[in-house]
């Protein structure tokens, strides 16, 4: 998947705008971010139809387990506008997302957006971290993989990358958090929190919440991490063979410089081009990533409400997310396009 | 410059693990005590309709009634009670001298103005609607009476307004002011002001919920000082946290998971007296109030004596033994077994027990003969082959599934698993479009609405809404002794009325129960004791549990400390972290400012 | 899976060779083999008595031994004997999702390359939208709303994973129909659908073929992802439904390793077999291609 996403990556990279949008920075920012609105009408099309085409009416599921009244029952449906016709919700959710509104929740009696922004943040940090950690140890495996590819230390550091893009994310996760939780062998019990991002009702300076909230994060972060390193080292590694052969470094190396000096001074800053923007793109397989290590972590981020929309299936906070987790994926792909043209000097040039 | 920043952050986590110091060691003189809760969506006693959260709002909302040991109602804010004698009007008497947690009074007014409000305001009904349906009118007549008058006598007056099952009472002068958004109110203005044992103190969504200590209580202020609820996803994750003492009690465990706690050392791992059954509903022909026909449901499951046989195929014992771990009792009457007054077990030689050729032989009697691998119809040529319904978020219904798969097949039908989600499964069982579904109802110690959804005024209308029935059932005789029993006073007479109308329920099979899973508990001595288990029966099962009087009386005991060892690993691994990538940043711009001069 | 033969060139025998002197592509050729001949023989010796719960003979949870080489699960039923079943279900699915995904990207692909104008172009935006999609909210979306099941886990993985194949296949066909043998097709009368299918569509084949069995990795993956949600059919034994059960039972907590673990490294190794054989056959046809 990596590799093809790497060649794909460099068939885009070359036909991604039409000439003449490079002629200077902001005709061709304007083109892209028209692409990035257009694209986001669109995912909210199809969020839409996804969402609609099979109504489902959550009211039973509700009151399942609780005395209720059949007018009880009436009042709910009316509520939560489960009620009304295809075509009135369809004006609805038209006129609320044109406000920025997601709507209201099904089971939390609260908006969809003040629960997506409470839940924000915690997913901005897992990912985050998790993507920072990921990417430079996959660059700097990556780099000396292919510097020396072949070697034994290539073959280790891609085999083993290998092997842990081939774990399934929830799985690994579950499997570190009973071996750090609970102990196995020599590991003893209680390493790690067993879930969520704080201790509840800790006390003590900001400092030692740093500290608590880093305590929970070391868990979901690393099963996070083995399981993207992969996709950059592969692709670091593929642009630094790219780069092997090129005449600069045999001018370079003619020029006497030592062999890591040829390497940390053309080959990877030249290589680094196209893999900055893979890192953005691939921000949105690690949200996938982050929905499975969230919802075996507790951790409360958008990926855990994603999973716990499932359940009844909450459709308005399912359709949030959803929402919420494609437009992030979009504005990757825009600072990915902006990213690429700042730092090419080739397309700066023109 | 930059190597003095990367310094200045290592120090930084440094002194947040010596600055801050490790969990619950600063704050020594509260005696915190954290312990397992379901997910909470709303704490909002209009509102909320899950366990999790009825357990919260039981214990920061007073009611007019509270449970004893035995699950009968005893007075709490109510001191007393009398009803007229043609048992339509009654008059309780309120607890005087108490205050809500702001200072104001606790009057018979504020019930009065919660009981109307949930009467007239849709959005105050959401969550306890049905349960005032039947009153005429209530009224404040001094700040100490209160009256209700029903329509109709009504026998379970008392667990009307009960804590964590009936109707939390809240203070009219914070409530008046939130009447507009009601049903979007989240009530979180921490403190919340309310009456009980506890205070909420704060909620964070799908984390936890903090309560503190109540000090003017009346009985008393707890032991605890502050009880942290806190949420887990993960039932790996839960029982990993009580074994390392993240946690101090859990409920509702997993089987497998509970086992594995059994014999733990300082936790004490002990199972409850059932409240919910887990059954298997059969389609009887599903049809609206006027008898109009419903759905696609198989006709053939109309025949009661194919109602029988596929109850006589089914081994509950196996089930109990192969899903449950054993930790459960095999099904029969519709009651669970925890409410000993109200269950009703079958007599020797009326039980419908695990006889697969008895099955055959009733369905051969019956005009079903074998046509290849599965029977027919001989009247209309029909399969017998039926859909069943399963929740598919549910693990017990999809271990029982493959069990009735292979029952059926021996005597000859056809069984179809269909995983669908809640909402799926619920929406076509009110369409009447299904054959077999998986169900699962518990109750609280009043029975009354569980057995309500099996009379006939459940059924929806002609148009499809209005219903709330479990299965279609409808029987008339059943109707007189629902509404016999809700006018019986004496508890003796009430409980032989419900004993006719389980009958009825057992012989219809329409509602096969399965079996009663025992409620899976684990509390850890070494955190709290005290903590009112109560003691066990003959067969080592514990009665009920209510949270109310377990977090009014568990006593928290010194914490040993054990848990912060973890934490300044976690620090200490962060922190090597930290200096690691410091390092190896430091030694990179060494080198390459080297290349630069 | 016949991945040496299709290539309809002269050099595919070269191929084969170069092919079988790779260690990683022996390997993962390997492990496909045993996996799919042990899923597709599966029905020979394993008996649906031995997967039907009411006839489970062991102890539940029993750990590995002589009968038992992997233990048993809650019912009491063989690790093993539903690891090799679970094979089937996993493999079906990962690969009847790539091949929808596989005739959907190849068709939008071809048709996008070869009409360069407005057509292209709209397809292309088409692709471009769904590659915005993050792939994983969308499938569950869409397996929520399609209901439980097999198929509509199949359906939902197709329509996240056919964006790379279609740019590929674009990029191909682009650079197929540049080269002069087209136009002489063009020159003796061939329509556009004869061009696409009879000239272009076999040399874009090796690609597709690469492409596809990166796919399969990435959808057996997904398959898994999503039943462990609880989107999957329960009932069916799968290796996502194994971990589901595990997970759900809290076997783990019991310390039941062998039922969480068996189940994850047969994953592993099937996604790793497709894997190395895909970037093999990759290797072969750009010699330059990433190693």
């Amino acid at each position: 998947m990596s590799d093809a996403l790497a060649a794909e990556l460099g068939a885009q990279s070359g036909s991604g705008a039409p000439r003449w949008y490079r002629s200077s920075f902001w005709p061709y920012f304007g083109g892209k971010l028209l692409g990035a609105l257009i694209s986001f009408l669109v995912m909210l099309v199809i969020g839409f139809t996804i969402f609609n085409v099979m109504p489902a009416d959550p009211v039973a599921t509700f009151t399942r387990q609780h005395p209720t009244s059949p007018k009880q029952i009436a009042n709910l449906r009316h509520q939560l506008g489960v009620d009304l016709p295809v075509w009135h919700r369809f004006l609805n959710f038209v006129g609320h997302t044109m406000q920025g509104k997601l709507g209201d929740s099904w089971q939390y009696h609260q908006s969809v957006a003040s629960l997506i922004g409470e839940r924000l943040w915690p997913t901005v940090l897992l990912i985050g971290s998790s993507t920072v950690i990921a990417v430079a140890l996959g660059l700097w495996l990556g780099i000396r993989s292919g510097w020396r590819h072949g070697s034994a230390f290539d073959r280790t550091a891609s085999g083993v990358s290998l092997v842990l893009w081939s774990v399934p994310t929830f799985w690994l996760g579950l499997i570190l958090l009973v071996v750090f939780t609970v102990g196995a062998g020599p590991i003893p019990s209680g390493l790690f929190p067993a879930g969520q991002m704080s201790t509840p009702g800790f006390s003590g300076s900001w400092l030692a919440h740093v500290g608590d909230t880093v305590h929970h994060l070391i868990l979901p972060c690393l099963t996070l991490v083995l399981v993207i390193v992969a996709q950059y080292v592969t692709i670091m590694r593929s642009s630094i063979i790219d780069e092997l052969g090129a005449p600069y470094l045999l001018t370079a190396r003619a020029k006497g410089l030592r062999d890591d000096e040829v390497r940390r001074r053309h080959a990877v800053p030249n290589a680094l081009l196209p893999t900055v923007t893979v890192i953005f793109l691939q921000l949105g397989t690690i949200v996938g990533g982050a929905i499975a290590v969230e919802t075996v972590y507790s951790w409360p981020g958008l990926g855990f409400l994603t999973f716990q929309a499932l359940e009844i299936p909450d459709l308005p906070l399912l359709e949030g997310t959803f929402i919420v987790l494609s437009a992030s994926v979009i504005v990757m792909n825009l600072i990915a396009d902006m990213v690429y043209r700042v730092l090419d000097p080739r397309v700066r040039a023109q | 410059m930059r190597r003095i920043g990367i310094a200045g952050a290592v120090a930084l986590i440094a002194s947040a693990a010596l600055v801050g110091g490790a969990p619950r060691t600063t704050a020594a003189s509260v005696k915190t005590v954290t312990i397992q809760a379901a997910q909470i969506k709303t704490l909002n006693p209009f509102l909320s309709y899950f366990d999790s959260e009825l357990n919260i709002l039981g214990s920061i909302y007073p009611s007019l009634y509270r449970y004893d040991a035995n699950n009968n109602p005893v007075p709490y804010l109510a001191e007393s009670a009398t009803t007229s004698p043609d048992h339509l009007t009654w008059t309780f008497k309120i607890r005087q001298g108490l205050k809500w947690t702001d200072g104001q009074p606790i009057t018979a007014k504020d019930a009065a103005w919660t009981f109307n409000l949930i009467m007239t305001n849709s959005d105050a009904a959401t969550a306890n609607g049905s349960l005032v349906t039947n009153f005429a009118s209530v009224v404040a007549a001094d700040d100490s009476t209160l009256v209700i008058k029903t329509k109709t006598p009504q026998a379970n007056m008392p667990y009307i307004s009960i804590t964590i099952t009936g109707i939390p009472i809240v203070p009219q002068h914070i409530w008046e002011s939130k009447l507009k958004g009601l049903g979007k109110y989240l009530n979180s203005d921490y403190p919340v002001v309310g009456y009980g044992p506890f205070i909420l103190a704060g909620y964070k969504t799908g984390q936890y919920a903090t309560l503190e200590a109540n000090k003017d209580f009346y009985e008393g202020k707890p032991k605890i000082d502050k009880l942290i609820l806190q949420y887990f996803q993960n039932d790996d994750a839960t029982i990993a946290a009580l074994r390392t003492g993240q946690i101090a009690y859990a409920r509702n465990l997993p089987a497998t998971g509970w086992k594995s706690l059994q014999g733990a050392k300082g936790v004490l791992a002990f199972k409850e007296a059932p409240t919910r059954w887990t059954g298997v509903e059969i389609n009887p022909g599903a049809e609206t109030r006027s008898g109009k026909k419903l759905g696609t449901g198989n006709p053939i499951l109309a025949d009661p004596k194919v109602r029988l046989a596929i109850a006589y195929a089914i081994d509950r014992q196996t089930l109990v033994t192969k899903v449950l771990d054993g930790l459960g009792l095999p099904g029969a009457g519709y009651i669970p077994p925890a409410y000993t007054q109200f269950a009703w077990q079958p007599s020797a030689n009326e039980v419908v027990g695990y006889d697969p050729a008895k099955a055959n032989q009733i369905l051969d009697a019956a005009g079903y003969p074998e046509h290849g691998t599965y029977r027919v119809d001989s009247r209309t040529g029909r399969e017998l082959r039926f859909r069943l319904g399963t929740h598919s978020d549910d693990a017990d219904d999809q271990a029982i599934a493959p069990y009735l798969v292979g029952w059926f097949k021996a005597i000859g039908i056809k069984l179809t698993p269909q995983a669908q989600s809640m909402s799926g499964l619920n929406d076509n069982l009110a369409k009447g479009d299904w054959d077999l579904l998986m169900d699962g109802w518990g109750t609280g110690p009043d029975p009354t609405y569980l057995l309500s959804i099996q009379t006939c005024g459940t059924l929806p209308k002609d148009d499809g809404t209005g219903g709330n029935t479990d299965a279609f059932f409808c029987d008339k005789h059943y109707d007189a002794l629902f509404t016999q029993q809700s006018q019986q006073f004496d508890p003796k007479q009430r409980a032989a009325t419900f004993a006719r109308m389980q009958q009825i329920l057992y012989d219809a099979n329409c509602d096969i129960i399965l079996y009663y899973n025992y409620i899976l508990d684990a509390v850890r001595t070494d955190k709290v004791s005290n903590y009112p288990v109560g003691s066990e029966n003959s067969s080592g099962t514990y009665p009920l549990q209510d949270a109310f009087a377990s977090w009014e009386q568990a006593v928290p005991e010194s914490s040993s400390g054990s848990s912060n060892a973890g934490f300044w690993v976690g620090i200490g691994i962060a922190a090597a972290v930290v200096v690691l990538a410091a390092a190896a940043f430091t030694v990179w711009r060494r080198r390459t400012a080297a290349e630069r001069e | 899976m016949s991945l040496v033969a299709s290539p309809r060139t002269a050099g595919s025998r070269q191929a084969a060779a170069q092919f079988l002197r790779m260690p990683t592509a022996i390997a993962g050729l390997a492990i496909l083999v045993i996996f799919t001949g042990a899923a597709l023989t599966a029905p020979l010796y394993i008996h649906p008595s031995d997967l039907d719960v009411t006839q489970a003979t062991g102890g539940q949870l029993a750990p590995p031994s002589r009968h038992y080489p992997l233990g048993t699960d809650q019912p009491g039923r063989s690790v093993l004997l539903l690891l090799i079943w679970g094979a089937r279900a996993s493999l079906a699915i990962g690969v009847i999702a790539t091949l929808l995904a596989m005739v959907l990207g190849s068709a939008i692909g071809l048709v996008a390359g070869h009409y360069q104008r407005w057509l292209g172009r709209g397809l292309m935006h088409v692709t471009d939208w769904f590659i915005a999609l993050p792939s994983l909210p969308l499938a569950i979306s869409l397996a929520a709303v399609l209901g439980q099941g097999a198929t509509s886990i199949t359906i939902a993985i197709a329509i996240t994973s056919w964006t790379a194949t279609a740019r590929l296949v674009r990029a191909q066909t682009l650079a197929v129909e540049a080269r002069p043998f087209i136009d002489r097709a063009r020159a003796l009368g061939a329509g556009n659908m004869q061009i696409m299918v009879r000239h272009v569509l076999p040399n874009v084949a090796p690609l597709i073929l690469v492409s596809s069995t990166l796919t399969v990795a990435g959808a057996i993956l997904a398959e898994t992802t999503l039943t462990f949600l609880g989107l999957g059919n329960p009932t069916e034994v799968s290796w996502g439904t194994m971990i589901n059960r595990a997970y759900t039972g809290s076997a783990v907590s019991r310390g039941a390793w062998w039922y969480l673990l068996p189940p994850g490294i047969a994953i592993v190794l099937v996604v790793l077999g497709f894997t190395m054989t895909g970037r093999a056959v990759e290797r072969i046809l750009s010699p330059r291609a990433r190693l």
